[in-house]
């Protein structure tokens, strides 16, 4: 597939301005501009509905940093996004495409929910220790069902994570209509899970909670495990060449099945921390843009982790914009998604405009060293 | 338990939910042959269901809604082939920008033009035709008379597909550049304007597929009306194999298994968990694409074709 060939380019692009340390602001450039011109293509968008979009983003700014609790809302709403965008991005590095974090996250939350709602002779911090793990290992098995497939049937990863999210639905579903169903027997939902299970927060009168934490943590160990552990670079050697990790004598089957697995972790513990620091119970429709909301963070953070903590903190910041804007001047909710689509437009966009740049200086270099190398020879 | 009225309305759902999914999965199957993987398809079918409706609503045509989809469709078409064709940029990821860009778009060009209605718009669907001689066949009646013309459309486009691809020079040619673009190349073929020529048209059927779901089948549009079935019909032509007559079987497959779970639900019939009938089209997918050895995918599919190199 392409995939491999175009996350080659990517990563020689960064790669590159990472050699060249005065360049690096490069690497933030780009995000930055796709964004403001994604605001600014939102902006135009408000003008469709006669108002002013300039007063409209000076509210919504206002209200936003105005008190406490919105600000610490940003953080709320970036924690699930840094693990679902490194649930994307991590395979990325690998070479595989997890578009299936939605589905590893639903399992996340089926077992979550589970652990915290039946295991009741146990310490609270005990029970959300199992239920960290828990929903944890099991988004990760979720996830690596598909490397297994990539690995023993050379299975489309792309369409298996695909059709496993609509898989992993209908389990929530099953389990919310069904064993875990609310005990009114309303609606399709679960009962709260008891507070001794409650993430502690982190701030006192905010929702901010130490699952925010967490997924610092965890965006450090992506980090570490890629660059620092030799597994890490099995699987980046996997993700620039395959053929060639194949030549090395490398078990490329066995690559895939860890790195859906890893993967599949990631998305499945935003499952837990969004069943026991934000909701306390889960419900249908849980949450549903949990996946795409990560591919649009890993895409913004070129596929690093710490760009994914950074750009998931920038969408985080959108959706509270977004909510405010809605209370503050009666602008659908719904301009976070156009936002959000317009800047992954432009970053997509950017991906090729710093490709030819690089291929330019290339080339350049190129020809400043054969006319230096002329020039001797004359 | 089941009367010959649940068979026959069990009948005539399943040809209707496999309508669209047949639409689109030509489309796919006609853009991957040509080496394209049509990854904004679910975004292309929402822009399809929102487009006829808006269309059919303002006009009160419903031949203008269908005139809308297609012409929103296609922009969105251009978009994406500018977008992997061009520019050279991945599919995967591409569609997956776009399919975020058009569910936020939908969503809001809806609030924008209508606000938040408090009982939600409707418009008159296109109605059922009954064909003569079929009609009066009892079950058949049901599968293939008594549908609307989308349906008709949709089996029409079957033998269209397959003649055109299978048949013809041009259908040879573009399945050449999804085979070995270099060699197409190098015979003189254009590679990115045939590509080109395939998202469109894949766009198009995605895009009346689409329309389907708005102004052929419940008459109303809501936020992300689609929910995945673009992506079912992305897989019926991975389980098609890339050939539009299975794809026929593909679709009613799919077809059978969500009227199922309608019938299951209405009828009050407990057998297995309603979830397990829907998760059913899911499960057989990736079944199928671990254990059909026979699927051949077209062999530059995903890949954008680089002249110079």
């Amino acid at each position: 597939m392409g995939a491999t060939r175009f996350f080659d380019r990517i990563n020689s692009v960064i790669q590159e301005r990472m050699r060249k340390r005065d360049n690096f602001s490069w690497l933030f450039l780009f995000p930055i501009v796709s964004v403001l011109l994604g605001v600014l293509a939102s902006g135009l968008m408000i003008l469709l509905l006669h108002m002013n979009p300039i007063s409209v983003f000076w509210d919504t700014l206002k209200y936003t940093f105005g008190d406490y609790y919105s600000i610490a809302e940003i953080f709320v709403k970036a924690t699930p996004l840094i693990l679902s965008g490194l649930a994307f991005a991590f395979a990325f590095r690998g070479g595989l495409f997890n578009i299936g974090a939605q589905g590893q996250f639903y399992i996340g939350v089926v077992l979550a929910v589970t652990v915290s709602l039946k295991v009741t002779h146990l310490p609270g911090a005990i029970v959300m220790l199992i239920a960290m793990l828990v929903s944890s290992v099991f988004g990760g098995l979720w996830g690596a069902f598909a490397g297994y497939a990539k690995a023993k049937f050379n299975s489309n990863e792309f369409l298996i994570t695909m059709m496993s999210t609509y898989v992993a639905t209908n389990v929530l579903n099953y389990f919310l209509n069904g064993p875990l169903q609310e005990t009114a027997k309303f609606y399709p939902r679960t009962d709260s899970i008891p507070t001794s299970t409650n993430l502690p927060i982190l701030i006192p009168n905010t929702r901010l909670h130490y699952g925010f934490i967490l997924a610092l943590l965890i965006a450090l160990l992506s980090y570490f495990i890629l660059w620092r552990t030799t597994i890490g670079y099995k699987i980046r050697t996997v993700g620039l060449n395959k053929n060639a990790s194949q030549y090395a004598g490398m078990n490329i089957g066995m690559v895939y099945v860890i790195t859906m697995f890893i993967a599949g972790a990631f998305a499945g513990l935003a499952g837990f921390t969004e069943v026991n620091g934000v909701q306390h119970m889960a419900m249908q429709g849980f949450y549903s843009s949990v996946g795409s909301d990560g591919i649009a963070v890993a895409l913004l953070g070129s596929a690093n982790p710490i760009g994914v903590v950074l750009s998931a903190v920038l969408v985080g910041f959108l959706q509270v914009a977004g909510t405010i804007m809605l209370q503050t001047s009666r602008v659908p909710s719904s301009i976070i998604n156009v936002t959000e689509g317009f800047v992954i437009m432009f970053v997509i966009i950017s991906f090729f405009v710093q490709d030819r740049i690089s291929a330019t200086s290339r080339k350049r270099e190129v020809l400043a060293k054969r006319k230096s190398e002329g020039q001797e020879a004359s | 338990m089941i009367n010959i009225n649940v068979l026959n309305s069990f009948l005539n759902i399943s040809m209707k939910m496999a309508t669209p999914l047949l639409l689109g999965g030509l489309g796919e199957i006609i853009v991957e042959r040509a080496g394209v993987m049509n990854m904004a398809i679910e975004g292309i079918f929402l822009v399809g269901a929102w487009g006829g409706f808006v269309g059919a609503y303002v006009s009160h045509s419903l031949l203008i809604g269908l005139l809308v989809a297609i012409a929103a469709s296609v922009l969105i078409g251009l978009v994406y082939g500018f977008l992997t064709i061009t520019l050279k940029l991945n599919q995967i990821i591409a569609g997956s920008g776009l399919n975020i860009l058009n569910l936020g778009l939908t969503i809001f060009m809806y609030r924008v033009q209508f606000g938040i209605p408090t009982t939600p718009l409707k418009v008159q669907i296109f109605p059922d035709l009954s064909i003569p001689f079929i009609s009066n066949i009892p079950l058949l009646s049901q599968l293939l008379s008594n549908q609307n013309i989308f349906t008709y459309l949709a089996i029409l486009c079957v033998p269209i597909a397959h003649i055109f691809l299978f048949h013809t020079r041009f259908g040879l040619n573009l399945r050449s550049v999804g085979e070995n673009p270099e060699a197409a190349d190098s015979a003189g073929i254009n590679v990115a304007r045939m590509r080109f020529f395939a998202v469109l048209i894949a766009s198009i059927l995605s895009g009346i597929a689409g329309a389907f779901y708005s102004i052929g089948y419940l008459g109303i549009f809501t936020d992300d009306m689609i929910a995945g079935r673009g992506w079912i019909a992305f897989a019926v032509a991975f389980f098609s194999n890339w050939a539009p007559i299975s794809a026929l079987w593909g679709s009613l497959m799919f077809g059978v298994v969500s009227s199922l779970s309608i019938v299951f639900l209405t009828t009050g019939i407990k057998a297995v968990p309603n979830e397990l009938v829907l998760a059913l089209p899911y499960i057989v997918t990736i079944v199928a694409t671990m254990t059909r050895k026979s699927l051949r995918a077209p062999k530059a599919l995903g890949e954008p074709f680089r002249k110079e190199e």
